[in-house]
């Protein structure tokens, strides 16, 4: 409702200054009238011109009218103007749309319009574009027929792809068996194109497309990944390695130097060298080349038209520690416009680019936006149930399995029904619309939607029966999709008894719904912060700059965490000033409490209300706040191999770039130097990569051979994981002259005192020998550990990973969320991450935070346990609550007094284990009760309804 | 809409350069595509072609122009008066008109409630829910037919391998 969505529309300029912007947008016609236009898909099928697909990455075709895909939003055909015929050829051609459109949507008048915007701040997040082999001969794209890109492969797999699927060589239309990867294909490559950076994507998604090609070829078929370092230093990717490497996928350290066409022009034959130097010529069914990520095709234009720099990649340019600024006031930067990352970063990214805006607007906040209000409700005491019932197609996915028109015609034989029909999406816009037209015309006061899951799509319909002034309650769903369609694929006609089954019982549930009342929570506009690193730090300023309260809790005695011991960012700007700006900020802003020596004891309540005691410096207090940051940070490994902690010329991250910072000419001295990877991080005791060190190391051998360009500098790695734009400082450190030598697993380097020397032999696998280095620095990549949270996870019944990192709700679209509402996770308490990402994280939590705290009151759902006259105080459910919102309290009844329990509204879930555990109906759950559920049970079994009566 | 002012741009008068499409203009007046670029081509219509597969062209030459192929003056005109002007960067930072204020925003004279997101992929969409969570509105522009953007296209997501959509 807040937000104007604007398709088929491109800025053309951007005037004025931060806080008062006016920008003006060419929104292009889209031919066919968004207001009339309710998707029946005609006008696709009516039109004879037939265009290569973009959104199935050209690997399909789709008509000149046409929506991207079966969900898009706005759920609107739109016609092609560079490919219609009548808009091409012009008067008196085609126009086959405008004479089937059952609804007049069609509109060849609509024109280009130039629209103007005044906004405060602009947020750019364009995207990337993907990397176009073509230009690279050698690969053989679109010379081979199966030679594919990344993209078009992912295509390939998706159900709603050009195959569905269904995987089959373009030569031949036989299913592949035998299956290649090629990384790097347009990433760290300066040679046949410009981009020196690492797409930091492509390993893993080549991964991800392995293992499930493995379910879609009978028999698992054969994958093969040929890879130079396999990059996967996200949370839990090194896991998902190592999965891959045990189902069997070949990993093939070596890129492929001749691509021809197979025997027959089939499939790929190929040929390369194996580390030990063996040329190799082996063939594949198909080969799919990993394209990396590039800077959106317009990415020069926008930046002209906006007036941002732009980095040498022409990626927007961002500051290391203002990671969402770009380089003009008021404009951010989200996503990956700033440089190639994966979708939780960019998610995260683009939060903390929503989250700087918000807090530079925060005079203006509220000014522009609208509440939504409901209409008073109908009273409908005493009025019989009059059920609707509305069956779903889901487009195909049910429509397929099911038949939608029977169950229509069964549901109006049940008792109780007054209406029912069949929609092809009952969720999209229009039949929304329908279904409120439906619901004045029939006068119904009970729903039941036959679709989907109520966990992704009851608040929709709840909304739509509320604009209707009925109670959201009163509404019920059978889950005919994902419940049945789903998974009887195969048996239609049982599939179709089966949604008559649950049809029945729904319409038997709703007979007994009852309206319920939402409770309300007024929203406590403080946060709290756990954690004073500079994550912690950074949320803090992000949620007091947007007006929030903010107390801020460190353990320790003093602000600033593990950046006290960092020397430079791999861009090498020095941490230690911004950090000590960063303190004080925090600590002379009117709006943080920042507490050192403290620790949170206790919390309780929930999103919106929470209630804490927090002791610092000896004293309890207790405070009441309406989210929280959890910034616990990690801690650097204490290393018990390599001579660490025996001899002081071995050194971790931390303790060199001490030394660098003071005493630089100590380190200048030495003759050579040696770093170590993955001390520590990739091996059974802690599977995961630690994603900093790579970067930190081949910065400090940069900085080394800055200082003294005669040292010899040795960095012995397992993969080189300098992902994104950090690869260029992997390649400017080979140009310096540093050493790069690969040791495995099982063939650690060994490191020696011999006399006075300090010595390191390691494995050579290109020379194949053996070599030793007399050394005068060892640096140990040593792994990042997270700091212990075990108290904060019992307080918050949240939840780490098997490492003991802070989960988020969900790995992909919610990565700062976590999965208790009001909680956010920030820094490298969630996962080791550089300084940079570690603010954008911290910005993200405080925007997500700010989101909560920004609302009046809180809605809480209805669906909570109530008390009934049959509770006599036994407490069972006391003890069976897992919420603790059960408690006992006396009372006096004729003259006695009597027990019973009572609920706290605010704590419970409603997740019904109390009325389970009550033996006589004394507390029950809103929209779960025994009767309703026996109403339920009854009519699956077909029973009579007798018990229901009351 | 609470900033609902969506303005055209104003068209000056006089005989300023304006942008044409050959596509369409060839629409417009009802001949093939490839007519009018033979035109342009072969210098009969003195059009030069600037960005975007776009051509310049004087707006009272166009009109003459289209007069003397036998388009009805009027109609010729009135195509001409609705071809974008052609517009200089330099001219483009600075607005037309002082931008006008909506009653919403007299609160403020310098800060506008409001956020203007371009692009329309996962990162886009993020943004502009926080913010209109916020309290802020937003402007979402997105070149494209629908939103979604690249992760739309994928099958699946690791690691747990969820549907994107």
């Amino acid at each position: 409702m807040n937000i104007n969505l604007l398709t088929l529309s491109e800025i053309t300029g951007v005037a004025g200054e931060a806080g008062d912007f006016t920008v003006t947008v060419r929104k292009k016609p889209r031919y066919i009238d968004m207001d009339k236009c309710i998707a029946c898909g005609i006008c696709a099928e009516k039109c004879p011109k037939l265009v290569s697909d973009e959104y199935n990455a050209g690997t399909a075709r789709r008509k000149s009218a046409y929506i991207q895909y079966g969900q898009t939003v706005p759920l609107k055909y739109a016609i092609d103007p560079d490919t219609c015929i009548f808009i091409q050829k012009g008067k008196g051609k085609c126009l086959a749309c405008e004479k089937f459109c059952p609804t007049g949507a069609i509109n060849f008048q609509d024109k280009e319009e130039l629209l103007e915007f005044n906004v405060g701040a602009v947020i750019l997040s364009p995207g990337h574009k993907s990397f176009d082999p073509s230009g690279i001969d050698f690969y053989g794209y679109k010379t081979i027929p199966d030679v594919l890109t990344g993209l078009e492969y992912e295509r390939m797999l998706s159900p709603s792809g050009p195959v569905r699927g269904h995987l089959e060589k373009p030569s031949s239309g036989k299913t592949p068996e035998n299956i290649a990867w090629i990384q790097c294909v347009g990433s760290r490559n300066t040679n046949q194109c410009d981009n020196g950076y690492c797409s930091s994507v492509c390993c893993m998604y080549a991964m991800k497309q392995a293992l499930v090609t493995e379910t879609h070829i009978p028999g698992g078929g054969r994958q093969t990944i040929f890879f130079m370092d396999m990059r996967c230093h996200g949370k839990e990717f090194e896991l998902y390695y190592n999965y891959a490497t045990e189902r069997g996928i070949r990993f093939i350290r070596a890129r492929p130097h001749t691509i021809e066409p197979g025997p027959g022009g089939s499939g790929v034959a190929m040929e390369y060298f194996t580390e030990d130097g063996r040329k190799v010529r082996e063939e594949f069914d198909l080969t799919v080349l990993s394209t990396g990520l590039e800077a959106p095709r317009d990415a020069i234009d926008l930046a002209e038209k906006t007036g941002i720099r732009l980095s040498p990649y022409r990626f927007a340019e961002t500051g290391g520690f203002e990671p969402v600024f770009s380089s003009k006031e008021g404009i951010y930067i989200g996503g990956s416009f700033a440089g190639p990352m994966n979708i939780p970063t960019a998610v995260a990214n683009a939060s903390a680019a929503a989250g700087q805006a918000a807090r530079a607007l925060v005079s203006a906040r509220n000014t522009l936006t609208k509440q939504k209000t409901y209409p008073p409700e109908f009273n409908l005491t005493g009025q019989k149930p009059k059920i609707g019932v509305f069956v779903c197609s889901c487009g195909v996915n049910i429509a397929a399995t099911v038949d939608v028109n029977a169950l229509v015609d069964y549901a109006k034989t049940l008792p109780g029904v007054a209406y029912a029909e069949n929609n092809l999406f009952s969720c999209s816009t229009d039949a929304q619309k329908q279904l409120a037209d439906v619901i004045r015309k029939q006068n119904l006061n009970r729903v039941v939607i036959a679709a989907c899951s109520p966990r992704t799509h009851e608040p929709l319909f709840q909304d739509t029966l509320m604009e209707q002034g009925i109670n959201g309650y009163l509404v019920e769903m059978a889950n005919i999709r994902n419940h049945n369609a789903w998974v009887h694929q195969k048996n239609p006609e049982q599939a179709t008894q089966k949604a008559k089954d649950q049809v029945r019982m729904a319409v038997a549930k709703a007979q007994t719904l009852y309206p319920l009342e939402r409770m309300e929570v007024p929203v406590v506009g403080r946060s709290l912060v756990i954690g004073g690193g500079v994550a912690g730090m950074s949320a803090a300023l992000g949620l007091a700059d947007q007006g929030y309260d903010t107390v801020l809790v460190e353990h320790s005695g003093e602000l600033g965490g593990n950046a006290k011991n960092l020397h430079t960012t791999a861009r090498g700007e020095p941490i230690r000033p911004m950090l000590d700006k960063m303190i004080r900020d925090v600590q002379n802003h009117p709006k943080i409490d920042a507490l050192t020596n403290a620790r949170v004891l206790n919390a309780t309540g929930s999103v919106g209300h929470f209630e804490s005691d927090i002791e610092a410096g000896g004293e309890t207090r207790r405070i009441s706040y309406g989210a929280a940051v959890l910034a616990t940070g990690a801690s650097e490994s204490v290393p018990d191999e390599y001579r660490y902690g025996t001899d002081d010329r071995v050194y971790t991250h931390l303790g060199f770039d001490r030394l660098m910072t003071e005493t630089p000419e100590k380190a200048a001295a030495a003759g050579s130097a040696v770093f170590i990877q993955c001390v520590g991080s990739r091996d059974e005791k802690r599977p995961w990569c630690s994603r900093l060190c790579c970067t930190h190391s081949v910065k400090a051998a940069l900085d080394l051979k800055e200082k003294n360009p005669e040292m010899d500098v040795f960095i012995l790695y397992r993969d080189m994981r300098t992902y994104g734009l950090n690869e260029d400082l992997y390649t400017r450190a080979r140009n310096a002259g540093v050493l790069f030598i690969r040791y495995d697993l099982e063939n650690k380097p060994q490191v020696a005192a011999e006399g006075d020397d300090l010595i390191v032999r390691v494995f050579d696998p290109v020379s194949r020998k053996k070599i030793a280095i007399d050394t005068d620095l060892l640096i140990l990549a040593a792994a990042v550990v997270p700091n212990n949270v075990e108290e904060l996870v019992n307080i918050y019944r949240c939840a780490t990973n098997q490492d003991g990192f802070l989960n988020e709700a969900h790995p992909k679209l919610r990565p700062v969320d976590m999965a208790a509402d009001g909680l956010f996770v920030a820094g490298i308490g969630a996962y080791p991450k550089p300084i940079g990402e570690s603010i954008s994280q911290a910005q993200a939590a405080a925007s997500r935070a700010g989101a909560i705290l920004a609302q009046p009151v809180m809605h809480l759902d209805a669906i909570k346990s109530h008390v009934t006259q049959y509770c006599d105080g036994c407490a069972i459910c006391l003890d069976a609550c897992p919420y603790d919102a059960i408690s006992i309290t006396t009372h006096a009844q004729n003259g006695r007094t009597a027990k019973r329990v009572e609920t706290d509204k605010a704590l419970c879930k409603g997740c019904g284990i109390c009325q389970a555990a009550c033996p006589k109906g004394g507390i029950l759950v809103h929209g779960f009760t025994i009767e309703q559920l026996q109403a339920q049970v009854h009519a699956a079994l077909d029973l009579p309804q007798a018990m229901t009566a009351s | 809409m609470p900033t609902g002012f969506h303005l055209r741009l104003p068209v000056t008068g006089g005989n300023p350069m304006i942008q044409i499409r050959i596509g369409r203009l060839a629409w417009q007046i009802g001949v093939h595509r490839n007519t009018v670029g033979n035109w342009i081509r072969t210098g009969a219509l003195a059009a030069r072609p600037i960005a975007g597969r776009r051509y310049a062209i004087e707006k009272n030459r166009l009109i003459r122009f289209l007069a003397s192929r036998g388009v009805d003056e009027a109609l010729a005109a009135e195509i001409a008066e609705n071809c974008e002007p052609l517009r200089h960067r330099k001219e483009e930072e600075q607005p037309k008109q002082p931008p006008m204020k909506t009653k919403e925003v007299s609160m403020s004279n310098k800060t506008i409630g409001s956020v203007m997101v371009v692009g329309g992929g996962i990162a886009s969409i993020q943004a502009s829910l926080d913010l209109a969570d916020s309290g802020y509105y937003v402007h979402l522009v997105e070149k494209n037919a629908g939103i979604g953007g690249r992760m739309a296209q994928l099958d699946k997501t690791f690691p747990t391998n969820d549907c994107a959509m």
